[in-house]
């Protein structure tokens, strides 16, 4: 190879080569100060570009995301101290009146709990006690009797306590030759929601239609995917034929809040109770400069005739703890479905 | 007799030892040999993460590395063939110091490369193509229903390696220069605001395999080092590794930029077709 080919070849390659960098560039993404204003501009953007009811809201009580910026723009000043600035940045995120929107910090939760705390509770661990007795059974994240009238009761407080079809198959085999299920999800605050579609299954007798789900696909408030279908698919395991009511009260919220809107799917399902807590958003989480952490609706779900479930979901029979039934150490709510049961 | 025996041994151990051991400054490969370079290094250095889908901030920490590279040649071809298989393992924080993310991936590099060898074999200039297969995770330690993001992607490279061989007071050195860049791939990824729940436990997929350029997802990787035959059997080699995985799409950011400071082991042998 004479020396006039080798250059050749050189350059070639490092033509070849350098081509590609040249159009290459770093993908890289603008930082917000940690400052107070900084905290504040990036939270505000972290929920412009990713919250999912902006439309919804606006609809139902004239929320507006940029009205919202420049009234606590001007309380995100310079000097401000940490929990000044979270009171401010919380105070800013309560506008959305979303319960899964959190701000965490090492020393606060900020959060919004109006949706539970403005209600009466419908719920007394006292009086569970008295139903449960001392003999109960628990399996996993399941508590269950049967009270004197031939009526299963099973208390799930928390999805956020795992269940395996082995305990829900063991749970309907101890209840199945009672008359009915009372399934009390009272003060449940969700969890995961993949327990949620394993119980409802086990009532579910069909592939049914429950709900829809979307996501964001970009960063403008009305960017979603289409609507995608929710299906309940039954159970290959046990299942439970017989009528069940389903307690419910205001702290009934997001994963809970999905179960109810499974179980107002079956046709042997009745809801009594409080209407439900809410809670439609898949949460995201994001990172502020100062390391706070926020907690946002990122992904609607809507039920069957596709409307929000964001605040809450209506009994069938609305039905609140007296106070004389309190006083008798009975759960009025117990005691009504017993009777829708019985009946 | 168990003399005899003992000799027979050391002889066969020593041949085997001088076959597979070949430094490649004393090989003389003859039209029946192929050259196989072995290159197995640790590294240590700084990675810094950007990914949008679990949080707006960069991250940067301290990050490992095992790269392990096998090149074949055949000093009557001009083509050689490259593998190269590299993981890395990175723990970051975010610049409060407050918010941890974890990054683990394994690449693998396949390529072929057209030789030139010039100024009396002293450089050799390789230009081909890689096809590069990745795997990893990012690991956000503080996020709930979005903590993590898989990342699985395919990618053809165009590739150019440089090596020049030299000597410095009477020691065999050679610097070898390595630029992978992108063209074009295929890539795992998340919608905007998609959950893994959704993907996973719905099935809905939404332009979740995506396909990428050099624009969208402009990965680069490059490679800087010195050998030195510090032996006859063996060969040291100190160099950086800078490996930038980059990607906008679905209207996400991210990239990972890993520099290594790598030191390791070259071995060449010279395997021979041998029929009886």
């Amino acid at each position: 190879m004479n020396m006039k080919a080798i250059k050749r070849h050189i350059v070639w390659v490092t033509l070849f080569i350098f081509h590609f960098s040249l159009i290459t560039s770093c993908i890289d993404e603008d930082e917000h100060d940690d400052t107070p204003q900084g905290n504040f501009e990036a939270l505000w953007k972290i929920i412009d570009e990713h919250y999912c009811f902006f439309d919804y809201k606006q609809h139902e009580y004239g929320l507006d995301w940029d009205d919202i910026y420049n009234k606590y723009k001007v309380r995100a000043r310079e000097g401000i101290n940490r929990e000044q600035l979270f009171e401010v940045l919380t105070d800013m995120l309560a506008e959305l009146r979303d319960g899964h929107v959190n701000l965490a910090a090492a020393f606060d939760y900020g959060r919004y709990w109006t949706w539970h705390e403005n209600y009466p509770t419908n719920f007394s661990d006292s009086l569970q006690r008295i139903y449960l007795g001392t003999d109960y059974r628990i399996a996993s994240g399941l508590q269950y009797t049967i009270f004197d009238d031939n009526i299963g009761y099973v208390y799930y407080g928390s999805f956020q306590n795992g269940i395996g079809e082995g305990n829900l198959d063991e749970v309907i085999q101890h209840l199945m030759l009672c008359n009915g299920l009372i399934l009390d999800i009272r003060n449940n605050g969700g969890g995961t929601l993949t327990y949620a579609e394993k119980l409802a299954a086990r009532f579910c007798h069909e592939k049914t239609l429950v709900g829809y789900q979307q996501h964001k696909t970009g960063k403008g408030h009305n960017d979603f995917s289409e609507m995608k279908e929710q299906y309940i698919e039954p159970s290959s395991n046990m299942r439970w034929q017989k009528p069940v009511i389903v307690l419910t009260n205001r702290h009934v919220f997001s994963a809970a809040n999905e179960f109810v809107k499974y179980m107002k799917c079956m046709p042997q399902v009745k809801i009594v109770g409080d209407k439900t807590g809410g809670g439609a958003g898949l949460p995201f989480s994001s990172t502020l400069p100062n390391g706070w952490t926020v907690r946002f609706s990122a992904c609607p779900m809507y039920d069957r005739q596709r409307q929000h479930t964001e605040f809450g979901i209506e009994p069938d029979y609305y039905v609140s703890l007296k106070g004389v039934d309190f006083a008798d150490g009975k759960d009025t709510l117990i005691e009504f479905a017993r009777k829708l049961l019985v009946e | 007799m168990q003399q005899a025996i003992s000799t027979m041994l050391k002889v066969t151990v020593l041949s085997l030892f001088h076959l597979f051991t070949f430094s490649p400054l004393y090989a003389q490969p003859t039209d029946s040999t192929q050259i196989r370079t072995s290159v197995n290094m640790l590294g240590v250095g700084h990675t810094n993460i950007l990914d949008t889908y679990l949080s707006q901030e960069k991250f940067s920490g301290i990050g490992f590395s095992y790269l392990n590279m096998s090149e074949r040649e055949n000093p009557n071809c001009d083509w050689t063939t490259v593998l190269q298989q590299e993981v890395n393992f990175s723990s970051t924080n975010d610049r409060s110091d407050k918010v941890n993310e974890l990054e683990g991936s394994y690449s693998l590099f396949w390529g072929k490369y057209h030789v030139w060898r010039m100024a009396e074999n002293r450089l050799k200039l390789q230009a081909g193509g890689l096809i590069g297969g990745h795997l990893g995770f990012i690991y956000n330690t503080s996020n709930s229903n979005n903590p993590a993001q898989a990342r699985l992607a395919a990618q053809l490279m165009p590739s150019g390696i440089a090596t020049y061989d030299f000597t410095l007071w009477k020691k065999h050195f050679a610097l070898r220069y390595e630029l992978d860049l992108p063209l074009v791939g295929i890539m795992f990824s998340p919608n905007y605001g998609q959950s893994y729940y959704e993907i996973f436990s719905q099935g809905n997929y939404d332009h979740n395999i995506v396909p990428t350029t050099f624009i969208s997802a402009p990965n680069l990787r490059q490679q800087l080092s010195i050998d030195w035959n510090v032996g006859r059997t063996w060969t040291l080699r100190i160099g950086y590794l800078g490996h930038y995985q980059q990607a906008q799409v679905n209207n996400l950011k991210s990239h990972i930029y890993a520099h290594r400071v790598m030191i390791g082991i070259v071995k060449r042998f010279q395997i021979l077709r041998y029929r009886p």
